[in-house]
């Protein structure tokens, strides 16, 4: 076992490494943080040059990512613009855990982007909390009753909310709940940010700033997962395992919640497992609507204006934890079901 | 992953209700017994009529005719779905924006399937090293949030593609733009799926067989194997429409989708929404087309799931 | 299983996150919302606009503007001027006289020292500024009293103005700059606890809002609000509806289409301001990059008289503005005696004809030589430009001229020459965006003058239009000399006329600024340049 876990994390290495890659190159070809510098008084020609020297976005794409892998303290940079370097490097490379300073706010990437990682897990796990809950009461109920009303009606809502773009949804809630709500001098709910910064951060601001965003985000997922869990329930209902339980006389109630609902919420750790790590990643499009100050609007914004030590190491972030995931679900996966085993 | 895959549970293939037919009468009749496909179908065929029919009635120059005195006017007899911020016809555009939302759906998916099914055939049929790399590589691609992908994916292409000219219409650079960056983001399922058909079969025994007679590895993979994987392979191609075209119009609604005077159902939506209140068919009417393509492009695949797998038949 | 546990664990871990923080504020309160969320508040490390309008409550200058873009003294006893000796006979030295009792929001004393440490700051080589204009200027600047600050300028320079807009706190900085060895990581950048604008920072909560409250120092008396909000709301239409909703109290940078809607509320008043910016299109006349007709000022004559500027400020912005004349619209600097070219298609199509485009091969495109008559117009991805793209295609198609539409995403659209911009490398015949004189309310500008073109060799230059004017470059040079105000406003009246000949610049509309302000604000007096000015004034009725 503990070798196949090293083993694992050993083939990660190149996976990690190819994804740097590929990304670092994509990113540099994508923008150009100085052109991002607008405003009134954008910076003019001569400063341009020496911030590219500066922040070393004169070096070819490769020097860059060799920078950005392992640092620039052991050569110099040219920072008057005479053509030989005269400063040490200050940087140290992602080997050595710097993803370097934002070219946006100056700060430390990582720093950047762990202030965002709390928001977002307030807001996605609440809506993956919701995910779940709902979807297992839906989910299951479809398969005891199949075909039923209530499966078709719950299936076809499902299906709906399923082909529906998220910031329609996303827009729909805030119209009705917010701004006609309001209009209609019905109790409402508000309409952007995490809180209102002049009440403060109480538990009351956050959890009803949470609600519209948290909802759109369900409905979409609650069709997914009900669908999956509907069906893996399906299954093991009909197996005949349960048929000889049924043939046995076992009650009914310990029939389904012991046996048959334990197998079947087992392939749900499976997508639980992959989708964790992409929470992570935050909600780019509902995090911009509702001004949610989390990670996938961190990505957004930072995206525009080419700052690729963020993104980049926001990326790395979400790919390592991807990783890390997928170990883990194998792992819990064993202990589910004994019937897998690893050498 | 692959490894994690319970060994799958006893099915019993025969059905006593089905007499000896055809391979692809069962399937039909299987499919037709599946309400919701066959109701998703007939919505895929009103929308495919819809957009073709549509197109011999306006012509491409007055779905993008605009008069500005003509702004946001509300749906009436001469505009039945209204007219947007340049005043122009609706109905007319969303007819030209729906032929290209659903060729990007179609093209993006032949990009997908035919990467991922010949990135997983080599894996499969192979093995081995060239297993491992391209493994790696879908799971490269699946390590990264798909939308946060396309996004900086969609600003690297960004005015790199010229625009072609195809069947005498002029196709703007950044539809190609959209397709290719679709199919280069989605392939990684298709890939596992056909790998693991591959990983399956080449050890059989006509497999075996076809290479003791020294018959090609081309054509092993592509007419002796690939057929197995082929019913997954059309079920998750089917899916993949519907998902592509929600995946334009999320790049089309942060501000990187297709460029004007092109229109797709993503892109009239783009902006649109700012018009929530006050000329709600901007929104309305592209929207209803991308939910009911959506929705009936999913009946359809889940049909056909149903319909290509014989453990589909064993409900209660 | 593990269900509830998850659940319980969410719910402490939101307890938990939830209670720690800051405690409900009380008092007057104004929010503002803007859409982009500042990247620094050090003027020395933020160019964008609203990084600008976030910090000067928090920083004061020398002076700002007030509601009529007139010189406010902030700081300073009165603005220097020839007249009261403020300015040297020959126009090289300023002398900046103080308030006296001037106090940062800690007590400490603020004097000629900081205006020095600002000045060295943003020259230093250890550290790296945006911009250091119009630092790099300057001669030298002296303290020879705490209440005097003289700055020397190698010869005239006239948009003085532009200097000590906002000064640095030299007792909080210097210890950082002196252990650190640069001001560029400095958590001050982001946090300046010590200031001297009418609030002072107290927290920004990164991605929500930044909090500022009153400054009992304050230089012209503490405000009558007790805590101003700047929240962060990117997306366009949830800003409109926290406007609405009452859930923010100022806007800007609201489309001119949305005007009707906001003013609908009842609670909402929509002010418009000169910000210097114009919507234009740029026209491309470098021979090496611009399609052959560009270079015939008569072709860029008919394209700007075949363009009808009227149906875009009339129907897709409402009539809430109008074409701009020139690149000074609405200042002084601008020439009175210009008119925009009028919409006229015969006469443009009589120049076209006359300049020999003419359609000898009957595909409806006009052509000359063998080369057709198709231009590329190129802007980024701005809903109202994409908009504009689709109307003047149709309409420059009816006089047979073929426009190729191209947009980017704006960080590579404005990419420079040496990373191959489209603008910058001159793929484009005409482009349309919007800008402003680089110090509003000052007039001058570097888009214009020969140096200024990228090249291979110097590949960082603004001048993206290949244009090289000689007698525009000396009028140039004449006017950044010049500090008598009425002079300089001759000179620029000079210059408008020479790009309004040359057809250089088309403005498309004067995009002066948009002002949202919830009608329970009272007092507040916006301008274009620095819109709270006079926020120590600003009230609220409840």
């Amino acid at each position: 076992m503990g070798r196949y876990i090293i083993r694992r994390l050993l083939q990660a290495v190149p996976l990690l490494f190819i994804i740097s890659l590929v990304l670092f190159v994509l990113m540099q070809a994508s923008g150009d943080p100085l052109a991002t510098l607008g405003g009134r008084q954008p910076p003019r020609a001569e400063d341009r040059e020496r911030l590219a020297r500066q922040w070393g976005l004169d070096k070819p794409i490769l020097v860059q990512y060799l920078y950005w892998l392992i640092g620039n303290d052991w050569t110099l940079v040219d920072v008057n613009g005479d053509g030989t370097g005269d400063q040490p490097g200050t940087r140290l490379g992602v080997l050595r855990g710097d993803f370097g300073n934002s070219l946006v706010t100056r700060q430390p990437a990582m720093q950047v982007i762990a202030e965002r990682i709390p928001n977002t897990l307030i807001l996605m796990l609440t809506a993956e909390a919701l995910i779940i809950i709902f979807s297992l009461f839906i989910g299951v109920y479809s398969a005891l009753h199949p075909y039923s009303f209530f499966d078709n009606v719950l299936t076809g809502f499902s299906f709906i909310t399923f082909s529906m773009p998220i910031f329609w949804i996303a827009l729909m809630l805030m119209y009705i709940f917010a701004i006609r709500f309001k209009a209609w001098g019905l109790p409402y709910l508000p309409t952007v940010g995490m809180y209102d910064p002049v009440v403060g951060r109480t538990f009351a601001q956050v959890a009803s700033h949470l609600v519209l965003p948290a909802m759109s985000i369900a409905l979409i997922d609650i069709a997914r997962y009900s669908r999956y869990i509907r069906s893996n329930m399906l299954e093991v209902i009909n197996s005949d395992y349960i048929r000889t339980a049924r043939a046995k006389g076992l009650r009914e109630r310990s029939i389904l919640f012991v046996h048959a609902f334990k197998n079947a919420a087992l392939p749900l750790v499976t997508i639980v497992g992959m989708d964790l790590p992409l929470l992570l990643a935050g909600a780019v499009v509902t995090e911009r609507i509702f001004a949610w100050p989390g990670m996938g609007r961190l990505f957004l914004d930072h995206l525009n204006r080419a700052d690729f030590p963020v993104m980049m190491g926001l990326l790395m972030l979400i790919s390592v934890a991807v990783v890390v995931f997928q170990l883990l679900t194998d792992l819990v996966y064993t202990w589910l079901d004994p019937r897998i085993r690893y050498a | 992953m692959a490894t994690t895959e319970a060994p799958s549970l006893p099915v019993s293939l025969a059905n006593d209700e089905i007499p000896a037919r055809s391979l692809w009468q069962m399937m039909l009749r299987r499919f037709i017994k599946h309400r919701m496909a066959l109701i998703g179908f007939f919505i895929l065929v009103g929308i495919l009529l819809y957009v073709t029919i549509g197109s011999l009635i306006f012509t491409e120059a007055y779905a993008n005719y605009n008069d500005t005195s003509l702004r946001l006017q509300p749906p009436s007899a001469e505009h039945p779905f209204g007219t947007d911020t340049v005043g122009r016809d609706i109905l007319a555009r969303t007819v030209y924006g729906g032929q290209i939302s659903l060729i990007i759906g179609i093209l993006a998916v032949t990009v997908a399937v035919t990467l991922g099914t010949a990135i997983g055939a080599l894996a499969g049929y192979y093995g081995g090293l060239v297993d491992s790399i391209l493994m790696r590589l879908t799971e490269a691609m699946l390590s990264i949030p798909s939308l946060l992908l396309l996004l900086v994916m969609a600003k690297f292409f960004s005015g790199k593609i010229p625009d072609v000219n195809l069947l005498g219409r002029t196709f703007s650079g950044s539809v190609i733009v959209i397709i290719l960056i679709i199919g280069l983001t989605s392939w990684t399922y298709l890939a596992r799926i056909v790998r693991s058909t591959f990983l399956s079969i080449r050890e059989q025994e006509f497999i075996l067989a076809a290479r003791a007679l020294g018959i090609p590895d081309r054509r092993i993979i592509l007419s002796h194997i690939l057929p197995n994987a082929l019913a997954p392979i059309i079920v998750a191609a089917t899916l993949g429409v519907a998902s592509a075209i929600l995946s334009e119009a999320y790049i089309s609604f942060l501000g990187m989708g297709v460029r004007p005077p092109t229109a797709t159902w993503g892109s009239m939506l783009d902006g649109a929404y700012q018009y929530l209140e006050e000329a709600p068919w901007l929104w309305f009417y592209p929207g209803l087309l991308i939910i009911l393509t959506v929705m009936s492009i999913n009946f359809v695949g889940d049909g056909l799931r149903d319909a290509l797998d014989p453990r589909g038949d064993k409900k209660v | 299983m593990s269900l509830r546990r998850l659940v319980l664990l969410l719910v402490v871990a939101m307890l938990v996150v939830t209670t720690i923080g800051p405690v409900a504020a009380q008092g007057k309160s104004v929010t503002i919302a803007f859409d982009q969320e500042p990247d620094s508040l050090n003027p020395m490390y933020t160019t964008m606009t609203f990084a600008g309008y976030v910090y000067a409550l928090f920083l004061a200058g020398a002076w700002n503007y007030d509601a009529d873009l007139t010189p406010n003294p902030v700081l300073v006893s009165e603005i220097p001027s020839l007249e009261n000796g403020g300015i040297s006979e020959d126009g090289t030295t300023i002398t900046i006289h103080l308030k006296e009792g001037l106090l940062w929001s800690d007590g400490e004393p603020l004097t000629s020292e900081d205006f020095v440490f600002t000045y060295e700051m943003f020259v230093s080589e250890k550290n790296s500024p945006l911009t250091r204009d119009p630092y790099d200027k300057i001669a030298s600047v002296e303290a020879p009293d705490p209440l005097t600050v003289v700055v020397t300028f190698p010869e005239p320079y006239a948009p003085w103005l532009g200097t000590f807009r906002y000064v640095l706190p030299k007792h909080i900085l210097q210890p950082y700059f002196e252990t650190d060895g640069t001001l560029d990581n400095a958590e001050w950048n982001r946090a300046p606890v010590v200031g001297s604008g009418p609030f002072v920072f107290d927290s920004w909560e990164v991605g929500s809002f930044i909090r500022g409250v009153r400054n009992e120092n304050y230089v012209g008396g503490a405000p009558v609000l007790d805590t101003i909000v700047v929240r962060f709301i990117p997306d366009a239409e949830s800003y409109l509806a926290a406007l609405k909703n009452g859930d923010a109290d100022v806007g800007t940078f609201v489309a001119y289409s949305d005007i009707p809607e906001l003013e609908a509320t009842g609670h909402l008043n929509v002010g418009v301001y000169v910000s210097g910016y114009n919507e234009a299109w740029y026209m491309n006349v470098n021979p090496e990059t611009a399609h052959p007709a560009m270079l015939d000022v008569n072709v860029r004559k008919a394209l700007a008289m075949a363009f009808n500027r009227e149906q875009i400020t009339n129907d897709l912005l409402l009539g809430y503005t109008y074409p701009a004349v020139t690149y000074w619209e609405g200042t002084p600097y601008s020439n009175p005696d210009l008119a925009a070219y009028p919409y006229d298609p015969a006469a443009a199509a009589a120049l076209l004809d006359e300049a020999g485009w003419v359609d000898s091969d009957g595909d409806g495109i006009r052509d000359k030589d063998g080369t057709a008559l198709s231009l590329r117009f190129v802007t980024n991805t701005r809903q109202i430009r994409m908009d504009v793209q689709v109307v003047v295609q149709q309409a420059f198609a009816e006089l047979g001229i073929e426009v190729v539409l191209e947009n980017y995403p704006s960080d590579i659209f404005f990419n420079s020459y040496a990373d191959g911009g489209p603008i910058a490398t001159g793929q484009y015949d005409f482009a349309e965006w919007s800008s402003s004189p680089n110090g509003f309310p000052d007039p001058d500008t570097i888009r214009f003058t020969c140096d200024e073109i990228p090249t291979a060799d110097d590949p960082m230059g603004d001048n993206w239009q290949g244009y090289c004017n000689p007698a525009l470059d000396a009028l140039f040079a004449e006017q950044a000399k010049t500090t008598d105000y009425d002079a300089r406003v001759a000179i620029f009246h000079q210059i408008s006329q020479v790009i309004y000949d040359d057809v250089i610049w088309v403005g498309v509309w004067y995009d002066a600024d948009t002002w949202i302000l919830n009608s329970r604000i009272q007092n507040a007096a916006i301008n274009g340049a620095s819109p709270f000015w006079n926020i120590a004034q600003w009230d609220v009725t409840e």
